[in-house]
């Protein structure tokens, strides 16, 4: 009784949807549910294959870290012979086999978000070093020269945690502020908080922070709040999430920077129809961002 | 050395890896007395470990029965997020206070169901298991988005401190005061009632434990539950520490848990350790942090360097084992 029960489920599980050879695919490194990030990929996916006339799916690992569950989707893709994949690897150096295998079925891939390894493959998405920059030339025009600043990194074994901290330690550098302490908070809205703590003491002169995403930059403001500190020092972020505007309406966080994630979705359709369609694409496309102030915060709410 | 002063060999042995935490803090005064010894540092210290303190403490009392609760990080994680939500939603500050031990006592109950009623092998894998649906259920309720911004009073116990005349924000973290209200009555309950006697006898041995008459599942089942609350109260200091039930929270710190209790000298067989040694093993964790990030080690460094820890620390209690086996 149980192994039927078992077996019932399990061909239940493999029945679920199968695409059609006209369908395009956008493989997101998260759900789109809740994540406002990802859920605006995928509505900028969705209305560009509706202005295409195209069937346009959306799938994505339950977490940003199932490297395993998002080679198995790609791999069940290229099995149903799909019209074309692009994708958000979550780890570009697992998931370049599987699009290597897609190629080679000539599914067209191109990369959206994170950039994979893959030699010939279009990337479309945001430059975070130019978007860290821009970050990095608000804090310069708005800071006085020479003031000593700090930047919170992400991870930096990722391509968009190196991007953001080289970009923003250019740019900070070369304007002629001093970039005192770079450390890596990994993301996280606590770790930035105890990052933070430790470089105020021991930098206790700092003016500026970058974050190079909101939630640390968020955690970095709760470290300059409890030391009586956040009116003395600019924080600026990178994402422009909802708390993080609410937090810059609020005269908290000074400003982040947004990326264009429905042109992340849309562009990558475009592309990949683009390539059915025989044409040939650019190397690398940029989406776009955009800097966040209390002027234009209200909008990323 | 033992045998020659069992009085020294009992002293060490009690308060050793106290002494282990001074000798460091004085190496790092020696090293950075400039910002070592700052009040601010030494304030970060506390409050930037009071919730792993009381994971720790949750996490001891099932160790102590040769269990083990992987369960914790997301109980936390679970906890910070219902407790947010109910924040927002404008529920009674003294209820939300609540939610987050009760969300723990809840998975904490189903920790310890499941170990004695489906008599799985090894709670392990029971709370494996748990350690899953917590933290699905912590995406499901949120959609993967944090919760942030609440109520003053819920965030007090994670964020106040008094400042007793330092300067900002250097100061006593009112995180620390729940911390020691917490190993005081978990060191009376363990030490001063039968039921804690209990706990050590199921450690020690408990076939012998169940043939004195103790009923071994419902202390199994109330541990669980203790280390449940403890990991809820931590999930209330870090969402008030933050502001935000975010739904990445605590992942992996289960580790962080075990890692301090094995530090501060309990027996991963069960039957041996002390709240002291819990809390010594935190700050030694605590303290090697600060003092590689004062000393700009990078990251990746100092997860080295804690894993040798764990390993030397472990070593040493083999070797106290041997030595005591020998007399």
């Amino acid at each position: 009784m149980k192994t039927l029960l078992l077996a019932g489920i399990a061909i239940a599980a493999m029945c679920t949807a199968s695409y059609a050879a006209d369908t395009y695919v956008v493989g997101m490194k998260g759900p789109g549910a809740g994540n406002p990030f990802w859920a605006a990929v995928e509505a900028g996916a969705k209305a560009k294959g509706a202005e295409l006339g195209v069937d346009v799916v959306v799938v994505a690992p339950p977490a940003e870290s199932d490297v395993q569950a998002q080679i198995t989707q790609i791999e069940d893709l290229i099995a149903q012979g799909v019209a074309g994949i692009a994708l958000a690897p979550t780890d570009p150096n697992a998931l370049a086999p599987v699009v290597d295998a897609a190629k080679a079925a000539g599914i067209p891939v191109v990369f959206i978000d994170t950039q994979g390894i893959n030699e010939g493959v279009t990337f479309i998405g945001t430059n975070n070093a130019v978007g860290a920059a821009l970050a990095a030339d608000y804090m310069c025009k708005n800071l006085p020269q020479g003031s000593e600043v700090a930047i919170l990194q992400g991870l930096v074994s990722q391509s968009t945690g190196q991007a953001r901290a080289e970009g923003s330690k250019k740019g900070l550098t070369d304007c002629g502020l001093k970039v005192v302490a770079e450390q890596t908070a990994e993301w996280d809205r606590a770790k930035g908080l105890s990052v933070t703590e430790n470089i105020i003491t021991g930098n206790p002169n700092i003016k500026g922070i970058f974050g190079s995403n909101d939630n640390m930059a968020l955690g970095a403001v709760e470290a300059l709040k409890a030391a009586a500190k956040l009116q003395d020092v600019m924080v600026v972020g990178f994402d422009a999430n909802p708390d993080a505007a609410k937090s810059i309406l609020a005269g908290e966080m000074t400003a982040s920077v947004a990326q264009a994630p429905e042109n992340i979705g849309g562009f990558g359709v475009q592309a990949l129809v683009d390539l059915k369609a025989g044409k040939t694409i650019e190397p690398v496309i940029d989406t776009g961002t955009v800097l966040v102030t209390k002027e234009n915060a209200a909008d990323y709410q | 050395m033992p045998g020659s002063n069992p009085r020294l060999a009992k002293f060490l042995d009690s308060y050793g890896i106290v002494l282990v935490v001074v000798v460091m803090m004085l190496v790092l005064a020696a090293i950075k007395p400039e910002i070592f010894l700052k009040a601010d540092n030494l304030t970060n210290i506390l409050k930037q470990n009071a919730s792993l303190a009381l994971l720790a403490l949750g996490m001891f009392v099932v160790i102590v029965t040769a269990g083990i609760d992987l369960s914790v990080g997301s109980t936390m994680g679970l906890a910070m997020v219902a407790l947010a939500i109910a924040s927002r939603a404008g529920v009674p500050w003294p209820l939300v206070l609540l939610v987050g031990p009760a969300i723990g006592l809840i998975v904490g109950w189903v920790n310890g169901i499941g170990l004695t009623w489906l008599r799985l092998p090894h709670p392990f894998i029971m709370t494996l298991g748990t350690l899953n649906i917590a933290r699905g259920l912590t995406y499901l309720i949120t959609n993967g988005a944090p919760v942030s911004g609440l109520q003053p009073e819920v965030r007090y116990l994670g964020q106040a401190y008094y400042g007793l005349g330092l300067a900002p924000p250097a100061g006593l973290p009112a995180s620390l005061i729940l911390v020691a209200i917490c190993a005081i009555g978990l060191w009376f309950f363990l030490n001063k009632t039968s039921m804690g006697r209990h706990i050590f006898a199921i450690g020690g041995n408990p076939q012998a434990a169940r043939v004195s008459g103790i009923n071994v599942d419902k202390v199994l089942v109330i541990v669980y539950m203790i280390c449940g609350c403890f990991a809820g109260l931590s999930g209330l200091l870090l969402a008030g520490r933050t502001d935000s039930g975010f739904p990445n929270a605590g992942i992996g710190v289960e580790l962080d848990a075990i890692a301090a209790v094995i530090i501060g000298g309990a027996s991963f067989f069960g039957g041996r350790g002390t709240v002291l040694g819990v809390l010594a093993g935190v700050l030694i964790m605590g303290i090697l942090r600060n003092g590689l990030n004062i000393n700009n080690v990078s990251a990746f460094w100092q997860q080295i360097l804690i894993g040798m820890v764990i390993i030397i620390a472990v070593y040493i209690d083999v070797l106290r084992r041997q030595a005591a086996t020998r007399h």
